[in-house]
């Protein structure tokens, strides 16, 4: 197993809402490697984003708060580092992208311009001239047709792809160590994906990167992921290596995840019948049941998910493989 | 034997005028939606694909005379819609129904669910008296498995799911025959979206309901869809069995797109088609054949003309000069 760079430990998030206050996080833990990618998945609500958010420290406050935990990159514990030096971290060793490309680029400059930025306030050793060149240099990696000409166009004049791949060249200009990308394909066109999916890919290989994936699309997961977390409801409900979570899911919402993404074979939707599903739905953060979250909507429910013990903790089933349910599905 | 067809659209297109300049003159058109022709028997499902900017809600929307067509007819249980007079048309829409994309833009968030789901059956004067409205109201959402309290509710009070089941509802208000889907489950997460995908196929089902499916999706279409079809920059470049489209696609598009989707298997990683490019703009579309820049299959005739249909078999036609064997 190559170095581990970042690590987040119990990590609690808190909102304060004219409702009370409501837990979006609760007790997370995760560690990302060097080169490696981590999939974050789950469905809206799940907290996956505010995570990501807390490792920029970009939590909104108020009304948002880091209540406890740590976020240890490279040793130091990121959420005790004083806002200047979390500055130059930003931006810079840590780089985000996210969902939508349109509202993440200042409309009234150009994208080199937009790309230049990120040098002009992380390397100020360079002169303009520098910097113009290795804007160019970025937008070329990113693969962009005839990059001197794009450097000069506002981002309205670029397809939401293109757009995504200048995002992309911002969040890779200073060469982080680690990439989090949140959603960065979910507003494109399937084929346009695939492109980006491919680019993020070979700059990690080039790179050596590590990037936190968040996604509701397993299949994107599958593709591009290392390690995958799923979430549910602020906590982590299972944590494993790509191939298991995929071939031997342990948490119920795991599996029905997994089983409710229509698949392709011969066979037409009306041969196969009904898709498998998760009855109910996601239930409100201000009005968690006692004991494990998902009980209302599990197959596997028993009095002990229900009961007052509390709610299930990540627990190991195999080495590397962890799950935070009271009757995970089991080997069999 | 036309009876055995619904829904018959013939040389379908609608092109969108760009004015410019000062006196406000043509400067431009967009095809959006070309020459399509396409027939939806009684029962069945036709889905419809394509990435954005290729005209699938065009084509929705024209088909229902939502947008105008410019050219060409829509038979719709043998009478020719397009020439139809609005009350007439306001008669025959009683029959064809839309569910959008969002649930949340297209519910009134000043109505209660009872009163956004009797407007249609007040305006299409559907019941005699309070008691028979009432009776009505629940049997629709006992369709759509809502409780009977949602009756007294805002659209707010639900969640993107329930919104989108009280969308169903509303259509299935007016006892429609024919619905369009225009990516009803796009907006959904996965888990909800599973669950509206059964209930749409269940009601089909139970109620003997048409639809046509647009989606981007071709996961959810190719599962609910008895035929796909697939667009690209405005035109119909394959259409197929659902099954054969994916075993046994011959459009290089067609084989593109699936290919892309992202599958939820690590260990099947198989060859991938990645096309080079962006959607060209459809004001400008590239002559010939729309996907030659794209394609890798393309030839010195791609660039000159458009292809003509080619019928494979009765239920699968494709246009391409080199279809993938």
């Amino acid at each position: 197993m190559s170095e581990k760079i970042l690590e987040v430990k119990d990590l609690v998030v808190e909102f304060k809402t004219d409702r009370g206050v409501v837990t979006a996080v609760s007790g997370v833990n995760f560690e990302l490697h060097k080169g490696q990618s981590l999939g974050i998945v789950g469905e809206s609500g799940s907290g996956k984003s505010v995570s990501a958010l807390s490792i920029m420290g970009l939590i909104p406050s108020p009304p948002g708060k880091v209540a406890s935990g740590e976020i240890i990159y490279r040793g130091k514990d990121l959420l005790k580092a004083p806002i200047e030096e979390m500055r130059t971290i930003r931006g810079n060793k840590i780089a985000m992208i996210f969902q939508e490309p349109m509202t993440s680029l200042n409309p009234v400059f150009t994208v080199g311009n937009q790309i230049e930025e990120v040098l002009a306030l992380h390397q100020k050793e360079l002169s303009k001239a520098q910097r113009l060149e290795k804007a160019i240099e970025m937008l070329k990696m990113v693969g962009i047709p005839s990059p001197e000409k794009r450097f000069n166009e506002y981002p309205h004049q670029l397809s939401g792809g293109m757009r995504q791949r200048v995002m992309i060249a911002m969040g890779l200009a200073c060469k982080p160590d680690i990439l989090i990308a949140d959603e960065p394909t979910t507003a494109l066109d399937v084929t346009i994906q695939a492109q980006i999916l491919e680019l993020m890919k070979k700059l990690q290989n080039e790179l050596g990167m590590g990037i936190i994936l968040i996604t509701h699309d397993l299949g994107v997961v599958a593709e591009t992921c290392d390690h995958v977390a799923v979430m549910y409801c602020g906590k982590i409900v299972e944590k494993s290596d790509v191939q298991t979570i995929f071939k031997r899911p342990q948490h119920p919402y795991t599996k029905g995840l997994i089983e409710s993404i229509p698949s392709f074979d011969s066979t037409s939707g009306h041969a196969k019948g009904r898709l498998p599903t998760i009855e109910g739905m996601v239930p409100s953060l201000f009005d968690l049941p006692s004991g494990c979250s998902f009980q209302d909507r599990c197959s596997h429910v028993t009095d002990e998910c229900r009961g007052r013990k509390g709610s299930p903790h990540l627990k190991p089933l195999a080495p590397d493989h962890e799950v935070s349910c009271f009757n995970p599905i089991g080997l069999t | 034997m036309s009876n055995d067809f619904l829904l018959d659209v013939r040389n379908l297109t609608k092109r969108f005028p760009i004015k410019g300049g000062l006196f406000g003159r043509e400067v431009a058109a967009v095809n959006a939606v070309n020459d399509v022709s396409f027939k939806i028997k009684r029962g069945e499902t036709l889905g419809l694909v394509g990435e954005s900017g290729c005209g699938k809600t065009t084509l929705g929307r024209s088909i229902l005379r939502l947008i105008e067509p410019t050219h060409g007819e829509v038979f719709f249980d043998g009478v020719d819609i397009t020439k139809l007079e609005a009350e007439k048309m306001r008669e025959m829409r009683r029959r064809m129904q839309i569910i959008f994309q969002d649930p949340y833009a297209s519910l009134n968030p000043r109505m209660t669910i009872g009163s956004i789901l009797a407007e249609p059956l007040e305006i299409h004067k559907l019941h005699n008296g309070k008691e028979e409205l009432k009776r009505r109201l629940y049997q629709l959402l006992d369709y759509v498995q809502l409780p009977k309290d949602t009756l007294n509710k805002y659209p707010h009070e639900f969640s993107g799911g329930q919104r989108q089941r009280i969308c169903i509802a509303r259509a299935l208000a007016v006892e429609p025959d024919f619905i369009v889907c225009d990516e009803p489950v796009s907006a959904l997460d996965v888990s909800v979206q599973a669950q509206v995908v059964n209930l749409l196929m269940d009601l089909q089902k139970d109620l003997g309901l048409t639809y046509l499916f647009i989606a981007h999706d071709l996961k959810v279409v190719e599962y609910i869809s008895n035929r796909v079809a697939v667009m690209y920059l405005g035109n119909m470049v394959e259409v197929a069995e659902s099954s054969e489209l994916y075993g046994n696609s011959k459009h290089p598009y067609t084989k593109a797109l699936f290919s892309a989707i992202p599958k939820p298997d690590p260990s099947g990683h198989k060859g991938r088609i990645i096309l080079e490019g962006d959607i060209p703009s459809p004001m400008n579309p590239p002559t010939g054949c729309h996907f030659n820049p794209r394609c890798w299959m393309s030839s010195e005739k791609c660039r000159v003309t458009y292809p003509e249909v080619t019928n494979l078999t009765e239920t699968h036609q494709y246009r391409c000069y080199h279809p993938i064997s």
